[in-house]
């Protein structure tokens, strides 16, 4: 089965005057796929949507949709659909003049036209408020209405900037869904941008991490988040655990390491060699640490004396001060340990399969 | 289209006129205050005002009837902004509309308006002389008096609007923590509200004094042929007298003092303090 | 409370001040006698019949109106495209611009009156109508700038993006939607502008001609000579006039927001 390339950036370079602020960017989206560009503010990602959808030309390199070079071409001429983060519906048009005004630009018939906007109100699930205008509707109905206009002229790539941010927790997380859900019914290619990493594991098939205009990494949401490219990937995506240290012995794919201050881990098989004496960062992620009231038979153990436990929800946050560290653990609700008092005696365990080595940067 | 292109061709139009008819106008008018009857370069337009004693006599009237017109705004208008500051909805609406409004209408009508109040035989005086509180009308009008009314009246809506717009700024929980605090409403007046509208009053005030001092029609109507101040006075000698050098130096002489009054007077009430409380 | 009413009383009395001129004014305007009077004897139109037979009042109306109505026109034309300029781009000197568009505000009437008139002598459109409207246009042209970049201000330009986005061509966008959303600050622009014509007597008086004169300008001068029921009756139709556009200008915008009041706040 041969891939259907519906966006192509061969090596895209952008600078604001003398700033660099995208470099070197070059991937390529399948038809049908899901991709987001995934960093902090000022990464580039905007920036880089912002070029896919014409409102900024690049400095250099090729940006192709469906095989044509687009460079130069201006945005309404490039039949792509875009979501913003702050709705932008038109305050002076109801819902459905809204939704209409892209295929009254296309010369649709009124008929057609009246289907067609019917049919995607439903398909977001908002089939009774065409004759509302946007601000009688919730944050959440306002994004969804966005949606269904940048859907109903079918367009060939549907760009999202940041889609979710203006939304409280609650509706970010119950938009997040129905992002997912007609992605899967309609299957239309996807960009989307957000700093949310949640967001970004959740409804992607492949994420693009980008940091200071480079790219990081590009690799599928288990890949990102289990065999990071980098440090920054590491720390972006999530939250760790991070002890500085050196490699103190090297047997086959395990590796024995020592921390500053002293402590001892042992780490499974990493993607890169490491020789012994190699300075090194070690990274254990606070939903992998188990506490215990009493040793087990687990091979990285260390005692300490719980500090600080915050109750949030589904689980609670524990801060161990361990072997000269302050650790980070995550405990679930249906652990008992979460009703341990602060000052109690525990134990943290973890597997070495989870434990992340990389190499210390130089200087 | 380059972007250069964009701003000059939708700037232009307007830029036109502004050059045509205000900025070389004002360069014309300057070079012409500096010549004398053979259009030679001269500084005796100017020396005039220092040698004859009858225009820092004029000057002087403009400026004290100016000073009185801003005492007379700010006391009158203080109230009126606090009150639209403390009102709410459709109270500070109504007032709002009713200080705005006749602002917008032609000042000679309103001035025409209080003739009629003010006059020999006008409302006040006949209801005075009706109530037997005096025998001769009052002197109201083509004095002072009736300038500082006229003026007053043209420029209490600058005034309001320059102290309720650093009012409205004023936090109101500010007052509820005076308050909680052990502090009288005088005492929370004095310490709170009056200090943090101070850039309300710096505002309404210098405006308004810049105004009254180039007010032309109203000193006309309600000062008459009595009251001459500056711009009276230039307006003379471009339409009456013919003597525009004369008349554009005067004008120019008005411009000039009211700039150096309003900035030592800024210069003096924004202390270091000030200057920290209000940056921007 | 106390404090509250006392604050009250001294408003209401300032806000009867202010509004005492037409108080007395309009009153006046019917009285039956042959002088000026407040209050008015008995009840009669004939000072508004009067002006029927005074051509230099008409006249003066008419091409106060027509005056007015032009500068509103070009002004508010003139402004936009000054204001859309200034708030789209970032350049070098947009700032100085920026004062500069807004400069006729800070100059006395008085000083732009006699230059226009030194100027427009040199150039033969003194006492013109020509020189008229454009000293007219100039102390209007502030205003717009100002009140279309305030609309501007809170103008979101993603909307501009989601237009284009939709396969709006730039022209398209500006039509559909930057005109229709900015129309509250432009219309009112305009209709401030006619106020500004309308009632403006400063400037006018350096440039008209005896034949060609305002309708505020001839009050002003036919006042300093006479005071009767006449300019009484005159006065009560311009102040009419100047209601419907002032009514009008706080349907479309509202005079809060129109002078910078925000009416949001506390």
């Amino acid at each position: 089965m041969t891939k259907v390339i519906d966006v192509e950036l061969r090596g895209i370079m952008k600078k604001f005057q003398n700033n660099v602020v995208v470099q070197d960017f070059n991937l390529q989206v399948e038809q049908g796929e899901f991709v987001s560009f995934l960093g902090p503010s000022g990464c580039g990602k905007t920036t880089t949507l912002n070029m896919i959808a014409g409102f900024l030309d690049p400095d250099g390199g090729d940006l192709l949709i469906k095989g044509q070079r687009m460079n130069g071409v201006p945005p309404y001429k490039r039949e792509l659909g875009m979501v913003f983060q702050t709705y932008s519906l038109f305050p002076h048009m109801t819902v459905a003049e809204n939704i209409a005004y892209g295929l009254k630009l296309r010369k649709v018939g009124k008929a057609e036209m009246q289907e067609r906007v019917k049919r995607v109100l439903e398909l977001v699930k908002l089939p009774n408020v065409a004759d509302r205008y946007p601000k009688q509707l919730s944050g959440g109905q306002r994004q969804r209405i966005a949606i269904a206009r940048a859907l109903v002229i079918e367009p060939s790539l549907l760009l999202l900037d940041e889609p979710l941010s203006n939304l409280d927790a609650k509706l970010r997380e119950e938009l997040r869904d129905e992002l997912k859900r007609l992605h899967q019914e309609i299957g239309v290619t996807t960009i989307f941008v957000t700093h949310d990493q949640e967001e970004a594991l959740s409804l992607s098939d492949r994420i693009v991490v980008l940091n200071h205009g480079f790219v990081e990494q590009i690799g599928t949401p288990l890949e990102i988040y289990n065999q990071p490219a980098s440090e920054f990937v590491h720390t972006f995506i999530g939250k760790t655990n991070r002890m500085e240290g050196e490699v103190s012995g090297v047997e086959g794919e395990r590796l024995t390491l020592r921390t500053k201050e002293g402590m001892t881990i042992h780490a499974g098989k990493q993607e890169r060699p490491f020789a012994h004496g190699q300075k090194v960062v070690v990274f254990v992620r606070p939903e992998k640490i188990l506490l215990t009231d009493t040793a087990g038979p687990g091979i990285n153990q260390v005692e300490g004396q719980l500090q600080l436990a915050s109750f949030l929800g589904s689980y609670t946050e524990c801060e161990v001060r361990a072997g000269g560290h302050t650790l980070s653990v995550k405990v679930q609700m249906s652990d008992r340990s979460a009703e341990r008092e602060p000052g109690t005696q525990v134990f943290c365990q973890w597997n070495p399969e989870d434990v992340l080595v990389m190499p210390a940067e130089r200087g | 289209m380059s972007k250069r292109l964009s701003i000059t061709l939708l700037t232009a139009p307007a830029m036109i006129v502004l050059l045509g008819v205000f900025l070389i106008p004002m360069l014309l008018m300057l070079l012409l205050s500096f010549q004398d009857e053979n259009e030679a370069f001269s500084l005796k337009n100017y020396a005039l005002f220092v040698q004859d004693p009858f225009y820092v006599q004029i000057l002087w009237r403009t400026i004290r009837v100016s000073i009185w017109t801003v005492l007379a705004t700010l006391v009158l208008g203080y109230p009126v902004a606090m009150y639209m500051a403390q009102a709410t909805g459709k109270m500070r609406g109504i007032v709002t509309m009713l200080i705005l409004a006749p602002h917008l209408i032609s000042v000679v009508i309103r001035n025409f308006g209080w003739v009629v109040v003010l006059g020999e035989k006008g409302w006040v005086n006949e209801s005075l002389i009706a109530l037997g509180i005096i025998e001769q009308p009052l002197r109201l009008l083509y004095n002072e008096l009736g300038v500082v009314i006229g003026l007053t009246d043209s420029f209490i809506a600058y005034m309001v609007l320059a102290l309720a717009t650093s009012m409205y700024a004023i936090d109101p929980s500010l007052n509820k923590a005076a308050s909680i605090l052990g502090a009288s409403r005088v005492r929370t007046f004095f310490s709170v509200t009056l200090p943090l509208s101070l850039p309300g009053i710096i505002a309404g005030t210098t405006l308004v004094f810049s105004l009254s001092m180039s007010a032309f029609v109203t000193p006309a109507l309600m000062g008459g042929t009595s009251v001459k101040v500056m711009p009276v006075i230039a307006y003379e000698q471009i339409m009456a007298t013919l003597n525009w050098p004369l008349g554009a130096a005067l004008a120019f002489l008005l411009l000039g003092s009211t700039i150096v009054l309003v900035t030592l007077y800024t210069k003096l009430i924004e202390t270091k303090r000030y200057k920290e409380v209000f940056a921007s | 409370m106390k404090k509250i009413n006392i604050l009250g009383l001294i408003t209401f009395l300032v806000l009867v001040l202010v509004n005492l001129p037409f108080l007395v004014i309009i009153p006046s305007s019917f009285t039956a006698a042959g002088y000026l009077a407040f209050p008015p004897e008995g009840f009669s139109w004939q000072w508004y019949k009067m002006i029927l037979d005074r051509p230099e009042f008409i006249d003066s109306l008419w091409t106060s109106l027509k005056l007015a109505a032009i500068t509103a026109v070009l002004a508010t034309f003139l402004g936009t495209l000054a204001a859309f300029a200034l708030s789209k781009y970032k350049f070098r000197g947009s700032g100085v611009l920026n004062a500069l568009m807004l400069s006729p505000l800070t100059v006395p009437s008085l000083i732009i009156g006699i230059s226009a008139l030194l100027f427009f002598t040199r150039i033969g459109i003194a006492g013109t109508f020509t020189g008229l409207l454009l000293a007219h246009i100039l102390i209007s042209i502030p205003y717009v700038v100002r009140l279309v970049l305030t609309g501007l201000s809170s103008f979101d330009y993603t909307l501009e993006k989601a237009g284009y986005m939709l396969g709006a061509h730039p022209l398209r966008v500006f039509w559909d939607i930057t005109l229709p959303l900015l129309r509250p600050a432009i219309v009112s622009g305009m209709i401030f502008s006619f106020l500004t014509s309308f009632d403006n007597v400063t400037v006018s008086l350096f440039l008209v001609a005896p034949d060609t004169t305002t309708l505020p300008l001839a009050i002003f001068t036919y006042m300093q000579e006479t005071l009767d029921p006449l300019v009484a009756s005159i006065s009560s139709v311009v102040i009419l006039l100047s209601l419907v556009f002032i009514i009008l200008l706080e349907k479309v915008y509202g005079l809060e927001r129109l002078f910078g009041l925000n009416s949001q706040s506390h």
